[in-house]
């Protein structure tokens, strides 16, 4: 008898009810962000941030959870929401390790498996250095760090990824030479650089703020073609704005930002992509998204649908040359 | 009281010996994919690996010496008696992986503990089956509901649409 | 002195009725996670961690830290009633802990671990509040080179080279070696001995081998023997934890040596895990009832645990002054302090001290209050053993294998689970120790970017273990303590005096 039931619901399996139509689809249970980083990293913050911006709104009407899968640098993650193939409860919040791990590393997804839904905000890369160091801009760094001759050290978050890649454009652009030192995340970097134990870090503003503060690390300058909107100080003297760009200290470096991406499973419902990209433009409109972008001083650009495929291609493509040159690339 | 031996304890020194040897020879040879030497800036991805790897396949060999020609008494590694109740338990945890890997945690759980019970403690039918659905039903109120963490589902759930 | 003044005010913030009531909630929440394999603080602070947007700061850490004190210490129980450690930090507290437990004295082990667990947690708040601002100077002087010799140093201290079968030891930690290097690699960025399967991108769980090799193994063993877990005749009752409470003061030198020790690798980056190992090594080799370890010893139930809480609750300093998290639930938080506006670092103690200050306060009275309740649930957690096997231990199983599936949601960690619950029977069996195999397992992998991180820095030169004291200091207690049985010898030989002989310490 009890057999028999179980035996007719999977025979019924194949005649499941059809999902709702095309135009209105809507999150019918709980739904899962999943971080392609460790906890306490930018992902996982941008991630809590979108949270906290739908739930106070109450954008949807189903539970969220935040879940990190940092393995294998954030593969884990993006493998574990391609394992859910047309399920748009789970969404996967990266970088562009999206496109740039399947480069590096042998693993079994595609940036072209997922379907982007949009990139919130752009992370800003700065140079830092310790607090009491005698360099003042780019350039008295980088020419020292020349005629040392390849000694000082550069702490980085990861291996072959966007501080390494910042790391080779220096190289490149003043021909000074650093021993690279990847740690486990830019928080690890920071400490390193504040304790004296490297001479320098490319971390994101929101990486290195609280050591800032506490003037046992300096930014030199921003990789952005312009200066950071003005803000509140962050330190007695200085605020975000007051840093200025490595291009107006003669960098040859135009500009170098992280997108910060949000995408679906495979074959999720065109309808799913535009419910999810339309709260998130709701969500880029809050306070708390402000207060977010303020706060962790990045630049909040919303991109989705066909600006964002273009955006990734491009990137893309020019980031594959930079790790074809470096020998980097695996696939 | 000698009791009938199952499996001798050499035989499983051999065993497990030849086990973890393979076991060595496969990180050698999953680390080579690397470079194994110690370049400028110390070891390279594959140093350790490969030398943890070889290190495992030395030891493994010794151990597979004293196996085959130390010196020890005829011990033994499971009685037939004993290796009979082995079996009883990890055949049903072996069934309810299989059960459960098909038809969900859920489906799986409640069928182990009732065949458990049933077959193996004596118990009735009805208590069987009510405990397994009280284990089954606290397992869905605390993971996916209070805690947000899904179990694995079958087709059975996949179609009520629980989660 | 400054810092006690802080702390006052830090208790007029913490000591609302509010607070304490959180306290409570956080407490037995964490508890509920701690007890079930399949959760753990991590997952708990998750969860909660959406309710704390809408509170102030110091409500929200202050729930969400006493949700971790709670799951500490539910780890334990789970370690001693079924030999599962929930959290790797509770792994060394199985050795004595689960023999205790067999042998009718499941009331007095718990006891005994939340007593010593609570005192070396008091010890770690005294040190954050009475040497704050030096922990976190001294803290900034640790790189890579210091990290590895930590790490050696932990390691040196549990693994004694003269165990039963050395080269049954040595194919046992250098199969955790092995298992730790699965995954990405944090210095080269490739992923190494995955053989193109994704289930091993990140890694081998600790999670699920310890599940298997202790869960699993250890039923399968107790199946073999034709036991049922003895000790249901034990009587459980309020006045047992009482008197085990009396009986702590004598075990004085486990709880200090515990305490140092935990307080130390909390405030470097060992970590709990290796502060409970390393504890568990030293009382075992320098106690005088070494004798008794490993078959059911108090001692070794206190020396792990207060190491273990000495660390977990030290290493809350470097996460608020440094933003270093010393555990999977110290990150998670750390998350949760960005979300509320605050940036962990040096200035965090002066722009922030009502946060601070009211934090730590909170550890002291977030303790007594996880201490006190959680001894009130030993006499219930005892009755599970009431219960017939026949019933609880295929319930343990489905829990287990439940544990497994959460780590990752994948299927194949159920075969894994399976798979290492035999490898731990027939290792077990042939006296493969598996202790050391999971200690190599959860620090191998952090041992190993730090050495090749000291490599890069020093391009390949090893003096970089005795560029500096503090480095060389710690790199030569490791060798000393690896290479001791020589010198005990040598000491017996040339004084003849009767050193702590060094009793294998016999890794099971």
């Amino acid at each position: 008898m009890r057999l028999a039931v179980i035996v007719a619901a999977v025979a019924a399996l194949g005649a499941s009810p059809a999902p709702l139509s095309a135009q209105e689809w809507k999150p019918t249970k709980p739904v899962e962000f999943v971080g392609a980083a460790g906890p306490g990293g930018g992902t996982d913050i941008f991630a809590r941030a979108v949270q906290l911006a739908i739930q106070n709104h109450k954008l949807i009407d189903q539970p969220i959870l935040v879940a990190n899968k940092g393995g294998g640098s954030g593969a884990e993650a993006f493998v574990y929401v391609k394992a859910a193939t047309g399920d748009p409860h789970k969404l996967v919040f990266g970088t562009s390790n999206l496109y740039t791990l399947p480069m590096v590393a042998k693993v079994a997804f595609k940036h072209t498996d997922f379907l982007p839904v949009a990139a919130m905000v752009f992370d800003e890369f700065m140079l830092w250095v310790k607090g009491d160091a005698p360099y003042s801009d780019y350039k008295s760094y980088t020419a020292a760090a020349k005629s040392a001759n390849g000694t000082y050290k550069m702490a980085g978050a990861l291996s072959k990824d966007t501080d390494q890649t910042l790391t080779r454009y220096i190289e490149k652009d003043t021909g000074a030479k650093f021993i690279y030192i990847p740690y486990r995340s830019g928080g690890e970097a920071s400490v390193q650089l504040s304790g004296g134990h490297a001479n320098s870090h490319v971390n994101n503003p929101s990486e290195s703020v609280g050591h800032w503060k506490a003037g046992q690390v300096k930014p030199l300058c921003v990789f952005a073609k312009e200066r950071m909107p003005k803000g509140a100080k962050v330190t007695e003297t200085q605020g975000w704005s007051d840093i200025p760009t490595c291009k107006e200290q003669g960098a040859g470096i135009e500009e170098y930002q992280m997108p910060r991406t949000v995408s679906l499973p495979p074959g999720s419902p065109q309808a799913a992509v535009e419910f999810w990209a339309g709260v998130f433009k709701k969500v880029s409109e809050t306070p708390e998204w402000k207060e977010y972008l303020e706060r962790t001083a990045q630049t909040g650009r919303y991109m989705a649908g066909a600006d964002l495929k273009a955006f990734i291609e491009t990137d893309e493509k020019r980031t594959r040359k930079v790790y074809e040159d470096e020998g980097w690339l695996v696939n | 009281m000698t009791e009938r031996a199952l499996v001798s304890r050499a035989t499983m020194e051999i065993a497990t010996a030849l086990a973890t040897g393979a076991a060595g020879a496969a990180v050698m040879w999953g680390s080579i994919e690397h470079d194994i030497g110690w370049g400028d800036s110390g070891p390279a991805a594959g140093y350790f690996p490969f030398r943890i790897g070889a290190l495992i396949v030395l030891g493994s060999l010794a151990n597979l010496g004293f196996a085959l020609w130390g010196r020890h008494e005829h011990s033994v590694f499971v009685t037939a008696e004993q290796g009979k109740r082995v079996l009883a338990f990890a055949l049903p945890i072996l069934g309810f992986v299989i059960v459960s890997l098909f038809l969900g945690m859920y489906l799986g759980t409640i069928l182990y503990l009732f065949f458990v019970m049933v077959f193996q403690g004596g118990y009735g039918p009805i208590r069987a089956l009510a405990l397994g659905i009280a284990v089954a039903v606290a397992m869905r109120l605390i993971f996916p509901l209070w805690f947000k963490v899904p179990l694995l589902i079958g087709p059975l759930e996949a179609w009520l649409g629980l989660y | 002195m400054d810092n006690l003044g802080s702390l006052f005010h830090g208790f007029g913030v913490a000591l609302t009725w509010y607070h304490v009531a959180l306290m409570l909630v956080g407490v037995l929440l964490g508890i509920l996670v701690g007890v079930l394999p399949g959760l753990g603080a991590p997952n708990g602070v998750t969860i909660l961690m959406p309710l704390t947007f809408t509170m102030d700061p110091v409500s929200a850490i202050i729930l969400l830290t006493s949700m971790y004190w709670g799951a500490l210490f539910g780890g334990s129980t789970t370690s001693i009633l079924f030999n599962i450690p929930g959290e790797p930090s509770s792994v060394a507290t199985t050795f004595d802990g689960h023999p205790m437990a067999k042998q009718g004295q499941a009331v007095e082990a718990l006891s005994f671990a939340f007593l010593s667990a609570g005192f070396g947690a008091l010890v770690g708040v005294i040190v954050i509040t009475v040497l704050s601002g030096w922990v976190t100077r001294f803290a900034l002087r640790f790189s890579s080179p210091e990290y590895f010799a930590v790490y050696f140093l932990a390691f040196a201290s549990f693994i004694g080279l003269a165990g039963a079968n050395p080269v049954k030891t040595l194919v046992s930690i250098l199969l955790g070696f092995a298992f730790a290097t699965v995954g990405m690699d944090t210095i080269s960025g490739s992923l190494r001995l995955t053989f193109g399967f994704d289930e091993l991108l990140r890694g081998i769980s600790f999670l699920i081998v310890v599940i298997g090799l202790f869960g699993i193994g250890e039923l399968l063993l107790t199946m073999e023997e034709g036991l049922k877990f003895e000790g249901v005749k034990a009587k459980v009752s309020l006045s047992g934890v009482l008197a085990t409470l009396a009986r702590l003061p004598r075990y004085w030198v486990a709880l200090i040596r515990g305490s140092l020790v935990g307080v130390w690798m909390g405030i470097t980056p060992g970590g709990p895990t290796a502060a409970s190992f390393m504890s568990y090594g030293l009382a075992k080799r320098f106690s005088r009832r070494r004798a008794n370890f490993g078959k059911g010893e108090p001692e070794g139930v206190i020396a792990p645990e207060t190491a273990d809480h000495g660390a977990g609750t030290a290493a809350m300093l470097p996460m608020l002054a440094l933003g270093i998290p010393g555990s999977a639930t110290a990150a998670v938080m750390m998350g949760g302090l960005m979300i509320w506006g605050l940036n962990p670092g040096p200035m965090l103690f002066i722009e922030r001290p009502d946060f601070v200050w009211g934090l730590i306060a909170s550890m002291y009275l977030g303790n007594v209050v996880a201490v006190v309740l959680v001894l009130a649930t030993v006499p219930l957690f005892a009755a599970i053993l009431r219960i017939p096997f026949a019933i609880i231990g295929p319930v343990i199983v489905v829990v287990c294998f439940i544990g497994a599936w959460t780590v990752g949601a994948s299927k194949p960690d159920l075969w894994f689970a399976f798979f290492f619950g035999l490898v731990g029977y027939v290792f077990k069996k042939l006296d493969y120790p598996v202790a050391p195999l999971v200690l190599a397992l959860v620090i191998g992998d952090k041992a190993e970017d730090a050495f090749r991180q000291s490599m890069l820095m020093s391009q390949g030169s090893l003096r970089i273990f005795y560029e500096n004291p503090l480095v060389g200091t710690i790199t030569t207690l490791a060798i000393l303590l690896v290479t001791w049985p020589l010198w005990a010898m040598l000491i017996e030989r040339v004084w003849g005096v009767r050193t702590a002989r060094v009793q294998p310490v016999d890794l099971e």
